[in-house]
């Protein structure tokens, strides 16, 4: 883990259950490993809150990495990529660094901030991804052999330092919630619900979600931490003109704070603990690029951290990225055939970004080679849905991070619903056990039934479901109903108080859903298309939509293009085959 | 090939005037409007006569109508044709029902795509269907880009910019918890929908030539007490309205009538007379009387030919010039009547409310004027002009919603759920706006960031 190891938050949070619910394996292992546990968003309503959860990083990364060798069908082996294998234009193996060469059907390559990665602390560069690893420098050009186009893009991390150093006295103490509310919707303690590599009955690394869980403390800047960073900001190489990478907005330096919020007096910081058996603690909110010496200076204006010891500077990283608008919604590259891509090289940032594309791009690895449709989650299904969906037809230009407000239908996605939405694509694709399969499909039946059942019996004056929706109080509701698991409890109340808005979602969707069922044959020429607006054309040409929805939400594309295209699809469809 | 669901209307033949207009519905709503307007289920194909009731139970108009069950239609899909007068504000208030009843404006050319689709044109027409669908959007994009150009594109562009502020406001709380964010105040964003509602509103109420065709074209008589106001009102409208009598100062508040002469829809406003001396009564009804004066489209300023020629009132007389004011010689069925010099040009016209004479010239001279308040348009223009109304209601609607989550003290999430339901149907007029811009808003405005 590059940046701290924090799992989940705000549309994070959600992924990382649907992520769960397709069978991928971060929610297990953050509920095991997850030293704090907060639902964030508790008075923003149902659909917005969101589990987040601070990790033992190295904790995380072991369980992770046994999980893997433990894995059936699975071989794990070690060494830097150098470059694609390709033959008649489409992709069949990779070479390594040692000179071992890899065949396959297809390759899925993830390459987080590692591409052609350069860490600037002030003025010193060095190569590599993360602060003691190496970078990938030959793969790049092997991409752009391929035809796919890159880009740069720039993050950075703040300083670590050690915990006994750090006076805890007068700063703001923020505890982890004492019902934690977990990831993974199987209970993980149970051997008898355990899927694939849980049932081999090793040891595993981890503990009991939610226990003895640590704190985070908050602190802020000073006139004096501003002082020090105007002074020196001709020292930050971002603001000296060393880095060429775009950064993200969400995510500012500190040199950034300062000198686009002036009037704001000072600015929030959080000291995260790294782990268990570790006294490293992460400076939340104070990623810079500025000289080691004057980070030093600058910590020590810190309230707690008069004295603190800095064990890893604080730096930036620049890497590669290749534009995401050359893939097709399954991650698939335009450009060569049978290669897959997943993560920071699609332009995103964030473990649970980079874990919902591993996933989508592995299981269509596997798809393709099957000769089967590949997996494509819709917009109103899920937060991963949107994601793939924005970065194949609008790309980014900042390392992409998901909101809730990317969303469009955003009161779907509450997390409690993820394995509801995703029942149907993850018993497709077996993607879960028979056994949990089961169980989910059990319950969507329970839901479905209280659902029914509260609408339709008469209540005081009204259904039960009215009564809810008038005075928003459950206190009356049948004994019956509140004998069932809080889960299947939660979603149903859900449904019945905002029945009026998901409603309205599935109206919108139900508009949607029609042009997205029309599919654009790949060999259609939209610059041949008569009455087509010509930067219209040029767009499509450019973006190759795969249906009639995709293209709608391209930008510039108006709903007369889209009618004209309508017809035209029609007009092909109904031609005597020749 | 999926076809949409909804329901379209249009206008079938051109705008203007005509012996008859025809109002064209295709798609699943047309044989529950059948029943729902005229009463009762109709035989398919078969041309009936009846009144059309709007939603409120109003006669708008004496109509044939005839029903088309799928497949066979012009579109495939069931269809409500309706001939109606050749008014095209009889014709506009019609779809206006139909709009308001659940079906759509349609787009440029979507009849025929719809018969496209559904089968019902061969397929050498289809690059035809393409062509038409071009040419009328683009017809309708021209006439859309002048006026986004002009005032109402000014207008929306602040409306939109607002509302993102206010979005991106709330966006900022729900998708940043944890930042050091100035503390929320769900007050400030009550006052900014307030403002933000009115505007729309008044957008909706401002757009003269949408009002002129929802509310008719407003035309006050004025004049002093006893001149004959409520007399030619009576007269115009055919019947006894207005309490008619001798005495001075009848019409105490101010009275209403819908008329049409030939292509126009006239509303005529009577008003209580403006007497120079008021006494303390009178001085409230004339108070009324110069409110309804002041937004008038037309003056008919109507003159006792037996008195001396009165002046304008004050505090109209700058309103009033010759393009919107008539003078109105009345009583000229008298042997003492005669005409004075008028102040200004206006034209003029001498009638006697009494027994009719000199109406016709009246009518004349009244649709004469109302021509110059008629810009020169196509059926496209008056499809946007409902499809901007309809969305500007829509977007009233839900800012009305979003205020009430707020009193009501909601999760934010609904509140945000409004304003985007708001923002989209703004965006049906100026054109899309993209999440992006929401969250470009926030990032400018807010320090985010760990």
């Amino acid at each position: 883990m590059s940046c701290n190891p924090a799992i989940g938050g705000l549309a994070k949070g959600q992924m990382v259950r649907e992520i769960d619910a397709l069978g991928g394996e971060m929610a297990i292992n953050t509920d095991v490993t997850g030293i704090q546990f907060r639902l964030l968003n508790k008075s923003k309503g149902p659909a917005v809150q969101s589990p987040r959860a601070q990790c033992d990083k190295k904790a995380y990364q072991f369980r992770l990495k046994h999980t893997l060798e433990l894995q059936p069908n699975l071989q794990v082996f070690q060494a830097t990529v150098t470059g694609m294998i390709y033959s008649h234009g489409r992709v069949v193996g990779c070479r390594t660094s040692l000179d071992v060469d890899f065949i396959g059907r297809t390759v899925v390559i993830t390459t987080g901030t590692f591409l052609r990665g350069l860490m600037h602390v002030g003025q010193s560069k060095n190569e590599g991804g993360r602060l003691g690893d190496f970078s990938a420098k030959t793969l790049s050009a092997s991409l752009l052999e391929a035809g796919i186009e890159l880009k740069r893009l720039k993050t950075g991390t703040p300083p670590r330092i050690l915990g006994r150093s750090i006076n805890f006295a007068g700063l703001q103490e923020q505890k982890g919630d004492i019902e934690p509310t977990l990831f993974a919707f199987h209970d993980t303690r149970d051997p008898g619900d355990m899927f694939h590599v849980e049932s081999t009955g090793e040891r595993r690394l981890g503990w009991k979600p939610g226990s003895e869980q640590v704190s985070c403390w908050l602190t802020h800047t000073t006139p004096a931490s501003e002082r020090i960073v105007r002074e020196n900001l001709h020292k930050s190489a971002m603001y000296s003109g060393e880095i060429a990478g775009v950064g993200p907005r969400y995510c500012p330096s500190i040199e950034d704070k300062f000198v686009r919020f002036a009037d704001k007096a000072r600015h929030l910081l959080f000291l995260e603990p790294e782990g268990r058996n570790t006294n490293e603690y992460y400076i939340n909110g104070l990623s810079t690029s500025l000289p080691f010496d004057v980070q030093v200076d600058l910590v020590h204006t810190i309230p707690g951290l008069e004295a603190a010891v800095i064990l890893r500077p604080a730096y930036a990283v620049e890497y590669d990225f290749a534009i995401p608008t050359q893939m097709y919604p399954s991650l698939e590259s335009r450009k060569a055939e049978n290669l897959f891509l997943a993560g920071q090289i699609n332009g995103t940032s964030g473990y649970e970004e980079a874990a919902a594309q591993g996933l989508v791009a592995g299981v269509n690895a596997v798809l393709k080679v099957r000769g089967e449709p590949p997996l494509v989650i819709q917009r109103h299904e899920a937060y991963i849905g949107v994601l793939i969906d924005d970065l194949v037809t609008k790309g980014t230009t900042e390392p992409y991070r998901m909101f809730t407000s990317r969303a469009e239908h955003r009161l779907l996605f509450n997390h409690g619903s993820s394995e509801l939405r995703l029942y149907d694509h993850a018993k497709k694709h077996k993607l879960l056990s028979d056994n949990r399969l089961e169980r989910v499909a059990k319950k969507a039946n329970r839901i479905t039934h209280w659902e029914i059942y509260l609408e339709t019996s008469k209540s005081v004056g009204g259904s039960w479901a009215e009564s809810i929706r008038c005075d928003k109080s459950t206190a009356a509701l049948p004994a019956e109903f509140s004998a069932e698991p809080k889960e299947v409890r939660e979603e149903v109340l859900y449904r019945v108080t905002y029945r009026g808005y998901l409603e309205r979602e599935q109206r919108q969707i139900e508009k949607m859903k029609d042009v997205e069922k029309i599919r654009i044959p790949a060999s259609l020429d939209f610059l041949g298309i008569p009455g087509l607006r010509r930067e219209s054309a040029q767009k499509l040409h450019q973006l190759r939509p795969q249906n009639l929805g995709q293209a709608s939400r391209i930008s510039g594309v108006n709903p007369t293009d889209i009618s004209i295209l309508m017809v035209l699809l029609a007009a092909r469809r109904n031609a005597p085959a020749r | 090939m999926s076809i949409p669901s909804d329901t379209i209307v249009a206008l079938g033949t051109p705008f203007g005037t005509s012996a008859i207009a025809v109002v064209r519905a295709s798609g699943p709503l047309a044989a529950e409007l059948v029943r729902k307007i005229f009463g009762g289920s109709s035989q398919p194909r078969t041309i009936r006569r009846a009144d059309y009731r709007d939603a409120r139970g109003l006669v708008v108009d004496d109509v044939l109508f005839t029903y088309f069950a799928a497949p066979n239609s012009f579109t495939g899909e069931a269809m409500l044709e309706i001939s109606c007068h050749g008014n095209p504000f009889i014709a506009q208030k019609i779809l206006e029902d139909l709009v308001g009843r659940g079906c759509r404006p349609a787009e440029a050319g979507e009849f025929s795509k719809r018969a496209f689709l559904n089968g019902r044109l061969d397929l050498s027409q289809a690059e035809a269907v393409m062509d038409l669908i071009h040419a009328r959007s683009e017809q309708a994009l021209a006439a859309a880009n002048q006026q986004l150009r002009g005032a109402l594109g000014r207008q929306m562009n602040i409306l939109i910019s607002q509302l993102v502020k206010v979005l991106s406001h709330i966006e900022a709380y729900i998708d940043f918890p944890d930042e050091d964010l100035p503390p929320e105040d769900r007050l400030v964003v009550v006052r900014e929908l307030e403002g933000l509602q009115a505007s729309t509103s008044r957008l909706l109420a401002t757009s003269h030539y949408g009002e002129l065709l929802r509310a008719g074209i407003k035309t006050v008589i004025l004049g002093e007490p006893n001149a004959g106001k409520s007399s030619l009102l009576n007269r115009l409208v055919g019947r006894e309205r207005a309490l008619v009598s001798s005495e001075p100062g009848t019409t105490r508040d101010y009275l209403e009538e819908y008329v049409i002469f030939g292509p126009y829809f006239f509303r005529f406003v009577d008003t209580a007379g403006l007497n120079p001396a008021p006494g303390p009564l009178e001085k409230r009804s004339m108070e009324m009387t110069l409110e309804q004066a002041d937004n008038a489209d037309i003056y008919l300023w109507v003159i006792d030919s037996t008195c001396p020629l009165p002046s304008l009132p004050l505090a109209l007389a700058p309103r009033m010039t010759p393009a919107n004011t008539i003078a109105v010689f009345n009583k000229i069925d008298l042997p003492s009547a005669k005409r004075g010099p008028l102040p200004q040009a206006f034209p003029d016209v001498s009638i006697s409310a009494l027994n009719g004479a000199g109406l016709e010239a009246l009518q004349a001279t009244v649709t004469k004027l109302a021509e110059s308040f008629q810009v020169k348009i196509g059926e496209e223009i008056i499809a946007i002009n409902t499809r901007h109304a309809h969305s500007l209601e829509q977007a009233r609607v839900c800012l009305a919603s979003a205020k009430d989550n707020l009193e009501q003290n909601d999760f934010s999430e609904l509140v945000a759920s409004n304003l985007r339901a708001a923002l989209d149907a703004y965006g049906q007029i100026a054109g899309k706006i993209d999440n992006e811009q929401v969250l470009d808003k926030l990032f400018a405005s807010f320090c985010i960031g760990k």
